[in-house]
């Protein structure tokens, strides 16, 4: 009977390796209907990142998921929502990936499962490249768009703060995005008004589904980076 | 008479308590260390997050013992004139509690799971440049929760048996069978890791369960105690047979004609009365008070144990065959 001490260890640690290669696997075969199939991607408005003016969505995150379409083999089939419609959509699996510039801090997290965050952008305060760049921005008159966070953001802190329609069209100091500081030709003065993680959604447990987008989006954030540079403008 | 002075332990007990603290020590830094990697690997796993739950409550007991070792020695005051031993039964009865209660409250929670139907997500994470399936991190965390645990408990457990001490003997227990809790935990990890969406859940309430059967038997054990049930073993699974003995040893007197000891434990000692029937009243004072002396070189857990004569036992209602007595 010594065999069975041999042997039963072996069959497991056997069976355990060749299984770990396909570990996790998806509870609802999410990864297997969308590779070499269709691809159902709920889409909620949010400049950059998804735009939807024309006749097919545009921006960061649409050119992002084409790519990763590309890689399974899939067709998209684009789903327009409300971002709660979207929380909702991916809580019942009808749409099975979700992307709309959601960040890390959102609040759906009950119905949907967030990746990883595959990019982190700021708010910063920028001067123009003949300004001195000085962290200190007490008394300094920045332009910041009007209505948004960051607005707010700027209240607290000791610059003179100018409400501004379009941060792109006025000279001078302004908080902006920071992968936009060097496009406008501006310099970064190191005052962070706001950070965001973006991140990207799908069904609760879907993991094999999971983890093939976060692996995908950790191993292209130098394409993601061009993907910005070139879709921001 | 010497009352109120038993709060000493005996010399070779003192240093198996000393080892005791400093494996008591041991156990928090290394829970504390234990609760620190789970909570790094944590994920929405309910499996992890009750394993993890259990490792936090496992540092009740030994801090409960820590706690108690600095007062229950206390010199007895004009305000305490009992001593401090009480104070081990206190700590035992809130860390019970919370063991009782914190597992009702997460064996609701693997249910509720359940019967909504949720998928726990667990994805992965950027490791020294490797891209890591968090499940296999939380296997290495829980396989670290399970193995020192199990030896350590294993350590104390001859310990517990010496020094008489119930809080040190749950402890033990608790930390021994903590691998069952890692291994319910691992098999729930492994379950989401191949599609099993409820394996997880399932795991949980199982963990739950032993949270909550280790709470109700705690809370049993430390009830009985604070209500002066009879000394049992340290593993409250029969009667101590310390008072037996204390009663043959006083009908070995000449000058006593039968003998009921009615003892309580606090902590590691009994205190309590032994009643005893005098064959006839001369010189009894000394007798007493010889006798009583004599108890407390019988055995080092005989603490404020006093003599009291009395013409015949039938009165201790106490005892079922008291009235069949001579």
């Amino acid at each position: 009977m010594r065999w069975n001490r041999l042997v039963v260890p072996l069959v497991i640690c056997v069976t355990f390796t060749t299984t770990a290669c396909d570990i996790p696997r998806d509870p609802e075969g999410t990864l297997d209907d969308v590779t070499g199939g269709t691809m159902r991607v709920g889409v909620t408005a949010n400049e950059p990142w998804v735009v939807l003016a024309g006749t097919e969505p545009r921006g960061v995150e649409v050119e992002i998921v084409k790519l990763f379409a590309e890689e399974l083999d899939a067709d998209i089939e684009w789903f327009e929502h409300s971002e709660e419609g979207l929380a909702h959509a991916i809580e019942m699996r009808t749409v099975d990936l979700a992307i709309g510039g959601f960040t890390s801090t959102n609040m759906w997290s009950s119905k949907v499962t967030w990746t990883h965050p595959y990019l982190t952008t700021q708010i910063v305060v920028a001067v123009p490249s003949d300004h001195p760049v000085d962290e200190d921005i007490t008394g300094l008159e920045v332009a910041v768009e009007k209505g948004t966070g960051a607005a707010g953001v700027l209240e607290k802190t000791d610059a003179e703060v100018v409400l501004v329609d379009d941060v792109a069209q006025v000279d001078g100091p302004r908080a902006i995005e920071s992968y936009l500081v060097d496009d406008l030709d501006l310099d970064d003065t190191g005052v962070r008004l706001e950070e965001s993680d973006q991140v990207m959604g799908v069904p609760h447990g879907e993991n094999a589904w999971l983890t093939k987008l976060e692996r995908f989006l950790l191993t292209h954030t130098e394409t993601i980076d061009e993907i910005l540079e070139t879709e921001d403008m | 008479m010497e009352l109120g002075t038993h709060h000493e332990l005996p010399p070779d007990k003192k240093k198996i308590h000393a080892k005791a603290i400093r494996l008591e020590w041991l156990t928090i830094a290394y829970l504390i260390s234990a609760v620190f990697f789970i909570y790094l690997t944590l994920g929405s796993s309910q499996a992890m997050k009750t394993a993890w739950f259990e490792d936090m409550l496992s540092l009740i007991p030994p801090i409960a013992f820590l706690v108690a070792a600095r007062y229950r020695h206390r010199p007895v005051s004009e305000k305490f004139p009992y001593g401090f031993h009480r104070a081990v039964s206190i700590a035992y009865l809130c860390a019970a509690l919370a063991l009782f209660s914190m597992g009702g409250f997460l064996l609701f929670d693997a249910i509720m799971k359940l019967i909504a139907f949720e998928h726990p997500s667990i994805g992965v994470v950027q490791l020294f440049g490797h891209q890591i399936w968090l499940g296999w991190l939380m296997l290495l965390a829980l396989l670290y929760s399970a193995i020192p645990a199990a030896i350590i408990g294993r350590m104390k457990l001859p310990l517990a048996r010496s020094l008489h001490d119930k809080v040190l003997f749950g402890d033990a227990t608790m930390n021994k069978a903590d691998w069952l809790t890692a291994g319910a935990a691992m098999v729930g990890v492994l379950g989401i890791g191949v599609g099993l969406w409820w394996a997880d859940a399932v795991a949980a309430a199982f963990i739950s369960l032993d949270i909550l059967h280790d709470g109700l038997k705690n809370l049993k054990a430390v009830v009985a105690d604070l209500m002066d049930s009879r000394p049992t073993t340290v593993d409250d699974s029969a009667a101590d047979p310390l008072p037996a003995r204390i009663e043959t040893e006083l009908e070995k007197l000449r000058w006593v004609r039968a003998a009921a000891a009615r003892l309580r434990e606090e902590g590691h000692v009994f205190n309590g009365e032994v009643f005893v029937v005098p064959t006839s009243d001369d010189a009894l004072t000394e007798k007493l008070t010889a006798a009583q002396r004599a108890l407390n070189e019988l055995d080092w857990r005989v603490g404020d144990v006093v003599v009291v004569p009395i013409p015949d036992l039938s009165s201790l209602r106490w005892r079922p065959e008291a009235a069949e007595r001579p």
